[in-house]
């Protein structure tokens, strides 16, 4: 057990390290561009860091040839920052800069760059066959658009077309999202008209949210087992107890097998109705009594008051939930692959991200995926754009 | 005003219905609320039978014969030990570094007017908008090349800006309610711009704090689709990656993952109830601001 | 103890220019009040001085010491804000000694200075509480309490009273006017109530729009104004202004518009003749029930409120209208037809179109 510990507490100087270091380097930049001095010693210490810090990661092994042309390279980088520090920030901005530096550097290394990352990969060929000689020399072989094409041509899978996923992922939201404001609705209202046991509802209501999602999905998967499920235990009962029902073909399912999609489904809307109903409940606690009050008197009847105070009034609280809700439902891997399972399971239930996922990790077509991620992130951020305009421009009514 | 017996009839009338109504919505949210809670009871029930009954078409919550052998060979018979301490040092340090780089970094927006806060916003919000699953494999690669499969450190690396967006917008709008003459006072008094934030700012903000913590704990430590990439030793695995696989390969170990999935959920979903209403104010927060 | 002096400072936040070649000089022990209706740059002036904004033009001294570049904490000065800026997570005695503790005083050093500042206030079963835990008026005396102990060169207080009710303010005015009998230190005080500028000051400044418009000793700026804006905005009620001509006739100096036509006292003839504005204080009137005769004024009563020891009439006179605070035994009736006096001593001239003082 002391192996790990020493472990993390390596981590955490690697880390304070780094962000000193980074500190340090910004900190000088920012209070000593205006001494003589400020260009050499500069170049010398980022130099010495640079270089250190590759041949910590190299291991002490690198060549002489890449050790000078990196070293030029920063010589050239330093000067150009350092001269743009000198003349064009002069100290300005310092403390905003320097707070931010840590986060910048974690979101640049971990999110900007291995985007810049995807984008090579898809232009280049990275798969099972070429990882190893790729793993040695960093290098390979540029294809151009070919993967853009297959995306559209070939599928991503085995079977499953682009097309296909296309659209069963906007049919999967949109069903998704349906439910969970309906149910949301539902649960919210019947919550809000009742004074007892309300905390108790609330709790044992958002049960499916608060557990980890890996143990809910693999838990409502055991339920919808062939054969010792809930689902078809209870529909079995059903038939046996009431013979007509059967007759009229109701029955144990091949759930998995044969309605994968439609497991999924009712998984992921179990899942997401506690959180919209408690999102909001929260706008409908914070609309005043008054207006209800005043509708009353004006004799409106309980479903006009629902339309036409609760529905406006809550938009403001309901529209970044959906907002959010749709992305996240668009980008629900964790449902789709906990229930059909890893390579070789169906794919009847896949959407574009779990068949994302899928080809890159279960199929190894590296570049192929990373074109695939590129193409359906300029989906989802284009529909991103319209809907946040849209909705922009409908929220100012409330403002 | 006088009760007439017929008046008397009306009202009674009118009570019954509501009583009825209060009865029906009642049902109703019995009703839901089963549905929300039962899975859980019935993982409960598959972690209390015997050994030779783990699979049967039995609903009872209580099963015939119920004992505690599950929970003695999850123990005894897997790596869930491991695994939990994995998910834990994982969590842990993930969370410590989200929330130190997000809370200077959300302090630097909240406070300050510098040249490209708005893009470095729209930035943070533009994240959440990557598909998920499209980093996965550029990270994946990068760890590799790193050498970093299958160590901790990797995993840290891989989980700790995920939640950093999220923590800067939550953090961002708490500070923004912190009023700005606490740190003027405090400059007056002798600190520094920083120390301000130190000494006055950052001790005020700790149910923000613990806010994003959660937050970051309660991502890394659900978190399944990273780790199966990242991970491939069993004693490595963190816990959503070794309950995946006592309850996909065979049956008769679903009562060690039941037993084993009710160990790591409790102690998560207690925190989970206890803070949610804070955790969404955070999170609609984020959205609503967007 | 010090003085201050503020040089041509200039402010302005991106392209608006909200201070314009503003220079003043304090004298040590002095108790200055900065008054002006808000937005007109008084709290900028003030915040400034402490160092919580840069200066864009101009440079400010305490003392000898120029303080333009030195952040706050280098400026020796202590500042009670408006809303008094306790550190919730404090108590009591550790808001009032983290500036001294900070310093790196003595421990017991810093306990004599708290309890000191705390008799003085009168605070000391309130020490180990929280600001949470104190009422608006304690809060306050802690946000005071705070500044005393840190013996500063300078006091700076940012409108301090105007979160309290109207009497916890006048009891707090009159500790902070003994406080500063007590201290003998210098006082900046900002504020937009005319009367807390009366009644603490030893010398005001009235700011408006971004320019000292007067400084002086509150009788000054109460008897002397030095332009119209000045002259309505101290003193409550406000001052009646009536526009006319000032007229040269029978080798005196003449004010007259219609209906009204009153001499001006002490007019040596070198005035310009011209368009003026009439400034006279409602105190400054007397009313003579009955039509207007023997040069009074004529004018009509429209409301008359009754304010226990005194009555305030409103008038119409030559078209506008006035008001007139006289004894609550005057008998007068909405609709009457009076006649007005101005006592000569409290006219004032001003110039129309600049709204400068004639006389």
């Amino acid at each position: 057990m002391l192996a790990p510990v020493l472990q993390v507490l390596q981590f955490a100087l690697l880390i304070a390290g780094a962000v000193a270091l980074l500190e340090g380097w910004l900190h000088y930049h920012f209070t000593r561009h205006e001494k003589a001095w400020f260009l050499p010693v500069g170049v010398l210490g980022t130099v010495t860091l640079v270089l250190a810090g590759a041949g910590a990661l190299a291991g002490g092994s690198v060549e002489p040839a890449r050790l000078l042309s990196l070293g030029l390279g920063t010589v050239a980088a330093e000067c150009a920052v350092a001269l743009f520090f000198k003349h064009v920030v002069r100290g300005r901005h310092s403390l905003p800069f320097m707070l931010l530096a840590p986060a910048a550097l974690g979101l640049g290394l971990l999110i900007a760059y291995p985007l810049v990352f995807e984008v090579y990969l898809a232009f280049h060929d990275l798969k099972l066959t070429t990882i190893m000689a790729w793993s040695r020399t960093g290098e390979l072989p540029f294809v151009g658009l070919k993967h853009f094409g297959k995306v559209f041509t070939s599928s991503p899978l085995s079977e499953v077309s682009f097309w296909q996923l296309l659209l069963r992922t906007v049919w999967w939201t949109f069903v998704n999202v349906f439910f969970h404001v309906a149910g949301g609705f539902v649960m919210a209202l019947l919550l809000n008209s009742v004074t007892r046991f309300k905390g108790v509802y609330r709790m044992l209501l958002i049960v499916p949210w608060a557990m980890p999602q890996v143990v809910a999905v693999l838990a409502m998967r055991g339920e919808f087992h062939s054969q010792y499920g809930f689902v078809n235990v209870m529909l079995t009962k059903l038939a046996s107890a009431a013979p007509f029902l059967g007759d009229l073909g109701v029955g144990p399912v091949q759930w998995l097998g044969q309605h994968p999609f439609l497991t999924c489904t009712i998984i992921n809307v179990w899942l997401g109705i506690p959180f919209m109903a408690v999102v909001i409940l929260g706008g409908l606690q914070s609309i005043s009594r008054h207006y209800y009050d005043a509708a009353s008197i004006d004799g409106a009847s309980a479903f006009q008051q629902f339309r036409m105070i609760t529905l406006p009034l809550i938009r403001p609280v309901l529209a970044p939930a959906v907002t959010l809700g749709t992305v996240w439902t668009f980008n629900n891997i964790n449902v789709i692959y906990l229930v059909t399972g890893q390579a070789g399971g169906t794919e009847d239930a896949d959407i574009l991200v779990s068949a994302l996922y899928k080809a890159a990790f279960a199929f190894y077509r590296y570049s192929y995926s990373a074109a695939f991620a590129l193409i359906v992130f300029l989906l989802l951020f284009t529909f991103s754009m319209v809907w946040l305009k849209w909705s922009k421009g409908s929220e100012s009514l409330y403002d | 005003m006088i009760e007439t017996p017929r008046s008397r009839d009306i009202l009674k009338a009118h009570h019954r219905r509501e009583a009825l109504k209060t009865l029906l919505v009642h049902g109703a949210l019995i009703l839901a609320c089963g549905v929300c809670v039962y899975p859980l009871l019935r993982i409960l029930a598959v972690s209390l039978r015997p050994g030779d009954r783990i699979i049967s078409t039995d609903l009872a919550i209580i099963p015939q014969g119920a004992t505690w052998i599950s929970y003695i060979r999850v123990f005894g018979e897997t790596n869930f030990l491991f695994w939990l301490w994995n998910s834990l040092v994982i969590t842990v340090a993930t969370s410590v570094v989200g929330v130190a780089l997000a809370s200077t970094a959300a302090y630097a927006f909240s406070r300050f007017r510098f040249p490209g806060q708005k893009l470095g916003l729209s930035f943070l919000l533009g994240t959440q908008m990557l598909p998920a699953g499209m980093l996965i494999l550029p990270l994946f690669l990068m760890i590799m090349r790193l050498k970093l499969m299958n160590t901790y450190l990797g995993m840290v690396i891989a989980y700790s800006v995920s939640s950093l967006p999220f923590s800067i917008w939550i953090l961002k709008g708490y500070y923004d309610t912190i009023p700005r003459s606490l740190e003027e006072a405090a400059l007056v008094d002798g600190t520094s711009v920083f120390g301000a934030f130190y000494r006055i700012v950052l001790p005020l903000s700790t149910p923000a704090l613990a806010i994003a913590f959660l937050f970051n704990f309660t991502q890394a430590w659900n978190e399944y689709l990273v780790a199966r990439v990242i991970l491939t030793d069993s004693f490595k695995y963190t816990w959503t990656l070794g309950l995946f696989d006592l309850q996909g390969q065979y049956l008769t170990q679903w009562g060690m993952f039941a037993a084993a999935s009710l160990l790591v959920t409790m102690p998560v979903m207690a925190v989970f109830l206890y803070s949610s209403k804070w955790l969404l104010t955070g999170m609609t927060l984020g959205g609503v601001k967007g | 103890m010090a003085s201050v002096t503020f040089k041509s400072i200039t402010k302005r936040f991106g392209g608006n220019e909200v201070l314009h070649d503003v220079s003043l000089r304090i004298a040590d022990k002095e108790f200055l009040v900065l008054v002006g209706p808000s937005g007109c740059g008084k709290s900028t002036l003030l915040r400034m001085l402490a160092g919580l904004e840069e200066t864009s033009e101009g440079e400010i001294h305490i003392g000898e010491k120029l303080v333009n570049h030195l952040p706050p904490r280098g400026r020796e000065i202590a500042m009670v804000f408006q809303d008094y800026a306790l550190y919730p997570h404090m108590t009591v005695e550790e808001n009032m000694s983290f500036g001294l503790r900070l310093k790196g005083i003595a421990p017991d050093e810093v306990d004599r200075r708290v309890l000191r500042a705390a008799a003085i206030l009168q605070i000391e079963p309130l020490l180990k509480r929280t600001p949470r835990q104190l009422s608006g008026g304690q809060r306050q005396r802690v946000a005071i309490g705070r500044a005393i102990v840190r013996e500063p060169k300078v006091f700076l207080f940012d409108e301090p009273l105007s979160n309290l009710d109207a009497k916890l303010r006048e009891e707090m005015r009159i500790e902070i006017a003994k406080l500063h009998q007590k201290l003998a230190t210098t006082i900046i005080y900002v504020t937009h109530d005319q009367v807390e500028a009366m009644t603490l000051a030893t010398r005001i400044a009235v700011v408006n729009g971004g320019r000292i418009q007067q400084v002086g000793t509150p009788t000054e700026v109460f008897g002397r104004p030095e332009n119209m804006f000045v002259a309505g905005f101290i003193g409550s009620p406000t001052m009646n202004f009536i526009e006319g001509e000032l007229q040269l006739a029978d080798g005196g100096l003449r004010f007259k518009t219609e209906g009204v036509d009153v001499p001006v006292l002490g007019g040596t003839g070198g005035e310009p003749a011209g368009p003026a504005v009439l400034g006279v204080r409602p105190e400054a009137i007397a009313i003579e029930r009955g039509e207007a005769r023997d040069g009074a004024v004529p004018a009509e009563i429209e409301v008359i409120e009754l304010l226990g020891y005194r009555k305030n009439v409103h008038v119409k006179v030559a078209g506008v209208k006035a008001l007139a605070s006289v004894g609550a035994a005057f008998g007068g009736e909405p609709g009457e037809r009076v006649g007005l006096r101005f006592d000569p001593a409290g006219v004032h001239l001003f110039e129309k179109a600049t709204g400068r003082r004639i006389r």
